[in-house]
């Protein structure tokens, strides 16, 4: 093994230097031992992302088979994506999208309710929070499973990961739900333990926190939510540290989730059921992708002649093919997208074909977080 | 010593048996204006100028030489008829998924008023200086030849809440789990309110969903269905009449109610009429008190320990002094227990 540092200072440098050989598409049966390889390296594990190789092959079915056909209306469909690196050759992150959070079964969440106690005689006035078992969130269409190569943390790799899901959707609504939801991995502490799960879950299974979310995973989340207190639980019972770990994300997806929160997501009332990480949600119309893409048709020019702008993501229109990469935002006068050779033959366009672009810079996370539910 | 009704002039021995009752005994709060009110009721109730299921007999144990009251006791005909009457019920719910090999159950507390329209035995106090002689035995089961005397004007159920379990600083661990989170307000303040029947209070500010008892501390659990060190011989003294422990606590202590069918209650059944005969020889008086008799009568009930049993011919021999205390002559009616 080579010094991680080592690694994550030479990727850096390439990754600012290969910046458009970074390629969202679907995933294919060959991809599976580098997809095994990304959720077994997840940190925190994911539920929806199980390193079992059954399961991944039937992952990579499933979106291979919601491609294949058409769709008038989320349902059951999964799609899942990988993020290669063209220099190295190599599968280094994959993300996925289920079209309806709930389909085949319940999608629990815990809701965030305030319950006002109040009293004529003593005139008085309390207000006591609940977390109550709910299933509204299973409409949304979720951004789910998102395991990125620790050494392309904090690059534009992970932010085409995470955000190439959102050009995916603006070309395919008929496929998603109006509202779009991203559930972040809970707060677990330094030992790897959640709080949460140690002062509500732990009371109701046999099995440890690692164990349940294991479970979870390889046979599904709502199965294991039926045997959870069916009743809401008030806050002022669970210890300080459950308390504390409601709606907060785990150490190493802050920056993701302030990303999302300016891309124009909302935190919502809901998290996890497991951990208590937050579950965000945002309406399509106020996603900044979707509300600042643009169709360009692509002119091709030679990489050295190509002028500076500022970095997008590109995607080709394609459905079972779709591919997305990021490249300057260079537009002719004429509104036509300027690419290399290199990049069109990456997307897989000619020229003159149209492609989506949505600029990857986002607006300040705290105006972002004005228009916040909560 | 003998139990009678309440009446207007115990007034101030009654304040002062509420001075020395303390925390947890919520039925008798220091404070003379109710203490008066109560009386008022309990008066009208004997009399049987209050209709039966709002009647709330409350009865004093006299020293008849000093005129002190030495206790006193209740029985509510019907609780929960005017206010709220709550509970927890411990309950269990199963966790159970054949999938994940898990079959676990869960201690819940369901708020409850399962128990409105029974009958109540309540406020059971006797002074440290006379808990001798079975005085507390007396005070207890006093109560049952009165209910034995006046079954029509009872329901089908009794219940005794008892209390529940305090630090030596007068702290309940359940409380300060529970109750604490919902009441923002001490337990003595709420303790007094439920005292004075403000109770509209604890449904207005009571978790109205279930309670996972696994949320509790330890020390919180240990307080479900338990009953405060002084109060165990009272506890005893129940269970061995019949009543049982169902499941039901205390929304604020967490202690017990006990409950039985009236019917089934032991001194309910084991008592029975005699015809008195009053004679002026000294008769055999055993060391222990060993049998109780009452008198017939609702507004002028009377209840002691009497020094022998009946005869074969079911006939009470009683002193002239216990003939006075009782206040009856040859021929008239008692119900006696033994016990």
């Amino acid at each position: 093994m080579i010094a991680s540092d080592v690694v994550s200072r030479v990727m850096d440098d390439s990754a600012a230097r290969s910046v458009g050989n970074l390629l969202i598409r679907p995933a294919q049966a060959g991809d599976l031992a580098a997809i095994e390889l990304l959720a077994g390296s997840a940190t925190p594990r994911l539920t929806n992302l199980p390193a079992h190789r059954d399961r991944l092959e039937e992952r990579i079915a499933r979106s291979a088979r919601a491609l294949a056909h058409n769709v008038d209306f989320p349902g059951d469909e999964l799609y899942t994506f990988v993020l290669e690196d063209r220099d190295l050759g190599e599968i280094v992150g994959t993300a996925s999208i289920r079209a309806q959070a709930g389909a085949q079964d319940a999608y629990y969440t815990y809701r965030q309710e305030n319950l006002i106690h109040a009293s004529q005689q003593l005139n008085l006035r309390h207000e006591v929070q609940t977390l109550s078992l709910s299933h509204e969130m299973s409409e949304v269409s979720l951004l789910c499973a998102l395991s990125l190569d620790s050494r392309y943390r904090g690059t534009s790799a992970a932010t085409l990961l995470r955000r190439a899901r959102l050009m995916f959707i603006a070309q395919y609504p008929e496929r998603f739900a109006q509202t779009l939801g991203v559930a972040f991995p809970g707060y677990l502490d330094e030992e790897g333990r959640s709080p949460f799960w140690d002062s509500v879950g732990r009371h109701f299974f046999e099995q440890g926190y690692h164990e349940i979310n294991l479970l979870a995973g390889v046979r599904s989340k709502s199965f294991i939510a039926e045997v959870m207190p069916q009743f809401p639980l008030y806050l002022p019972l669970l210890t300080p540290q459950a308390r504390a770990a409601i709606g907060r994300e785990h150490p190493d997806h802050e920056q993701a989730l302030q990303e999302m929160l300016a891309e124009g997501f909302v935190r919502s009332r809901h998290v996890d059921i497991f951990d208590a990480g937050p579950v965000v949600r945002g309406e399509r119309q106020r996603l900044r992708t979707l509300t600042h893409c643009g169709w360009h048709p692509v002119r091709i020019r030679p990489a050295a002649s190509l002028p500076d702008a500022e970095p997008a993501m590109v995607a080709n229109q394609q459905l079972a093919d779709f591919r997305c990469t990021v490249a300057r935002y260079a537009l002719t006068p004429t509104g036509q997208l300027l690419l290399s050779e290199e990049q069109a033959a990456l997307l897989g366009v000619e020229e003159g074909r149209a492609v989506l672009v949505a600029p990857m810079a986002l607006p300040n996370v705290e105006d972002a977080l004005d228009e916040g539910e909560l | 010593m003998r139990l009678r009704p309440i009446g207007h002039h115990d007034i101030d021995e009654l304040q002062a048996l509420a001075q020395e009752t303390g925390v947890g005994f919520t039925s008798l709060p220091n404070s003379r204006e109710f203490l008066s009110a109560k009386i008022d009721n309990a008066v009208a109730a004997f009399e049987g100028r209050v209709p039966e299921q709002e009647r709330l007999y409350f009865f004093v144990l006299e020293d008849e030489q000093s005129g002190e009251l030495a206790g006193c006791c209740a029985i509510e005909a019907e609780v929960g008829r005017e206010t709220p009457f709550y509970h927890y019920r411990v309950g269990k719910l199963a966790h159970s998924s054949a999938q994940l090999d898990l079959h676990r159950t869960i201690d819940t507390l369901f708020l409850s008023s399962d128990h409105t329209g029974d009958a109540e035995v309540a406020s059971l106090f006797l002074r440290p200086a006379y808990r001798r002689d079975r005085n507390g035995t007396l005070l207890s089961k006093a109560r049952w030849l009165f209910m034995a005397q006046f079954r029509e004007c009872f329901p089908a159920k009794v219940l005794a809440e008892m209390r529940g379990v305090f630090s030596p600083d007068g702290v309940s661990p359940f409380w300060e789990s529970l109750g604490s989170h919902f009441f923002p307000m001490e337990f003595k303040q709420a303790d007094q309110l439920t005292g004075l029947g403000q109770k509209s209070f604890i449904g207005e500010l009571m978790p109205k969903y279930p309670i996972y008892t696994p949320f509790l501390p330890q020390a919180a659990r240990d307080c479900i269905g338990q009953v405060y060190e002084h109060t165990r011989p009272a506890l005893e003294m129940l269970k061995k009449e019949g009543l049982r422990w169902e499941g039901y606590i205390d929304i604020f202590d967490g202690g017990p109610t006990v409950e039985a069918y009236i019917d089934d209650v032991r001194a309910m059944r084991h008592s029975s009429c005699v015809t008195v005969e009053v004679s002026r020889e000294r008769l055999a008086q055993s060391d222990r008190p060993g049998w109780m008799a009452a008198t017939t009568g609702m507004s002028d009930f009377r209840c002691s320990w009497i020094g022998r049993g009946p005869s074969e011919e079911r006939v009470i021999t009683l002193t002239t002094a216990e003939a006075e205390r009782m206040n009856v002559v040859s021929g008239d009616s008692l119900r006696v227990l033994e016990t």
